[in-house]
């Protein structure tokens, strides 16, 4: 663990002290190297699952590829932000990258909490570096308004989870996650039980985002800059669902009767964002609600608490954090260009750029969730799973599906095919750099294709 | 008259209305606002020509139509205001699924709760779960 952190955290003084010549080169290095050095951790010897050297911090296999998934991303975030950034004085510079860093260490901590209350003060950790990134660094105007929502509507979702956990810890002793799986189920009986079960929830509820308390989401994602829409849909997203998925092991046997209304909300808001994404005109805007629809699967397989349930929802994860940084990428080559978002402006463009359009089609391939790739096998699970829950469920996930497939399908020919408008023609043609992050971002894809056990969680069927 | 003397930019085609052969069924009330929105276009079309062959422009020409209406289009809310139709519209799709969901589910669950406690649910493929 410590062969990551402290690696990390040296990438701190490596952006203040390098020279301006070579601080990306060297910062984007680093980071690849310590991406490299993460995938150490798919070694899972314990039988009790939890590998570690201390009881502080530890992986297992829901973890794991999670916090693969954060130490890929730093180098990806820091190719992207490159051009964007390169007009700012230098200082600025390192500390946009400082940020990153920052945000990287304390997700790190985050995914390999052991206890519960670590887990929860670096979940509001990560707020504020995202925060800095979006209200400063974000483009148009409202990114004031995108994070306030941002901030509060965690804030506010989380204050309730510290009070629960704070009575847990009171109860059990220790939040240790280590323990929390052979803890004797407890009696829950008054309404005050049922309150504390939906304080556990609320908080991963708003950050995955459920669809009725998801307004942030599209705001967040469409102000941030590059990096901070890249770290936003891959990983922060997946702190809503990894601290789900932590917590529900408690909340037995409450949740099977009060997870309806949250079950219902994120199938119905699988289809209502889904159709939102057809009827939007901002290209990033499209690919935050997509992140919606697919986060609200998620949703849906960890509440049916079933394995199946749980193995999809990690792979779904994991391949929607992948598949849709990639998407934002692509959208931000548009952008970068021509310096709107508007779908209608940036039409056409296989002509001009036709490597792109071959990653813009698999990264939409993808999306639509196109066999063998994980995305389908993750939403495949948790079809099964809520099928196997309540039949009906598969008119609504089956729906859905469809409407994926729709808008993806919307995203691509809108953005490629069709009449060039003339403005297009002098647009730059793309750079080696932008190819090599759409690869980075779509070659873990494919292979996690071969070997999927690596994403199945501690669930092996 | 203003008419007679009208001259159109280099390389435009001359509005139908300012044609020499339409002018005599026309009120002169009615050539003048021609003109003047004549000359509204003409400035329009210099601005944009201008920016258009300004060979120092590296990025695309703004069209403050376009951003007006991408404006419009992602600021509906402040614009809200709760209607008949459209408080009908927020409850037929957001509020009564979730209730018409909820009672869907949880009656068909109920359901195969009574039949596994009375032992009859049959589950002649069950894989896994």
């Amino acid at each position: 663990m410590l062969k990551i952190l402290i690696p990390t955290l040296m990438l701190i003084p490596t952006t203040w002290l390098i020279p301006k010549k070579w601080l990306w080169t060297t910062t984007t290095s680093q980071s690849l190297i310590i991406a490299l050095i993460s995938l150490l951790w798919l070694k899972w010897d314990s039988e009790i699952g939890w590998s570690s050297s201390n009881i502080y911090l530890a992986t297992d296999p829901l973890s794991t590829p999670l916090l693969i998934l954060t130490c890929w991303l730093l180098p990806l975030m820091i190719l992207a932000s490159q051009n964007h950034i390169s007009p700012e004085p230098i200082n600025r510079q390192r500390s946009y990258i400082t940020l990153l860093i920052l945000l990287q260490f304390f997700l790190i901590l985050a995914f390999s909490a052991t206890e519960m209350i670590m887990f929860y003060i670096m979940f509001e950790a990560t707020l504020i570096p995202t925060l800095i990134i979006i209200t400063r660094w974000g483009n148009q105007t409202e990114r004031l308004n995108a994070g306030t929502y941002f901030l509060f509507y965690t804030l506010t979702g989380s204050l309730p989870l510290l009070v629960a956990l704070l009575l847990l810890q009171k109860d059990l002793g220790s939040l240790s996650m280590l323990t929390m799986q052979f803890t004797k189920p407890m009696t829950f009986i008054s309404w005050s039980d049922k309150i504390w079960w939906a304080g556990c929830l609320l908080a991963f509820l708003v950050k995955m985002p459920l669809y009725g308390i998801h307004l942030w989401l599209p705001k967040a994602h469409v102000e941030a800059p590059i990096a901070g829409s890249m770290v936003l849909a891959a990983v922060l997203l997946k702190l809503g669902g990894y601290g789900m998925m932590r917590i529900t092991s408690l909340l037995d046997p409450l949740t099977k009767e009060l997870s309806y209304p949250f079950i219902v909300m994120a199938l119905w808001g699988i289809i209502m964002t889904g159709s939102i994404c057809l009827r939007q005109t901002d290209l990033k805007s499209l690919i935050a609600y997509s992140s919606v629809s697919h986060m609200g699967l998620v949703v849906a397989g960890i509440l049916t608490q079933t394995p199946w349930g749980f193995t999809g929802a990690i792979i779904l994860m994991i391949a929607h954090g992948l598949v849709s940084s990639a998407l934002f990428c692509l959208a931000n080559t548009n952008y970068e260009r021509t310096h709107n978002r508007t779908l209608l402006l940036t039409r056409g463009m296989q002509i001009i750029l036709p490597l792109m359009t071959t990653w813009w089609f698999m990264a939409n391939l993808a999306n639509l969730a196109l066999p063998p790739i994980p995305n389908l096998m993750g939403e495949l699970f948790i079809i099964v799973s809520t099928f196997n829950w309540s039949y009906w469920t598969i008119l609504l996930t089956g729906l859905g599906t469809l409407i994926t497939a729709s808008y993806s399908l919307y995203m691509f020919l809108m953005t490629q095919r069709g009449p060039t408008p003339t403005h297009i023609i002098t647009l730059y043609p793309s750079h080696s750099r932008e190819h090599l992050l759409m690869a980075l971002h779509l070659l873990p894809i494919l292979m996690l294709m071969s070997k999927p056990e690596l994403v199945w969680g501690w669930c092996y069927c | 008259s203003k008419m007679a003397e009208y001259r159109e930019a280099p390389l435009a085609t001359r509005p139908k209305t300012l044609d020499p052969a339409e002018y005599y069924n026309l009120s002169a009330e009615q050539r003048r606002a021609e003109e003047e929105r004549a000359a509204l276009r003409a400035q329009l079309k210099r601005q944009y020509q201008l920016q258009l062959n300004n060979p120092h422009r590296k990025d695309l020409i703004e069209d403050p139509a376009l951003t007006r209406w991408t404006y419009a289009r992602a600021n509906v809310y402040p614009q809200f205001r709760p209607t008949a139709k459209t408080s009908l519209l927020g409850g037929l799709f957001s509020v009564v699924p979730l209730f018409v969901l909820y009672y869907v589910f949880k009656t068909d669950r109920d359901k195969k709760e009574a039949a596994i406690k009375a032992g009859k649910y049959e589950r002649p493929f069950q894989l896994s779960y």
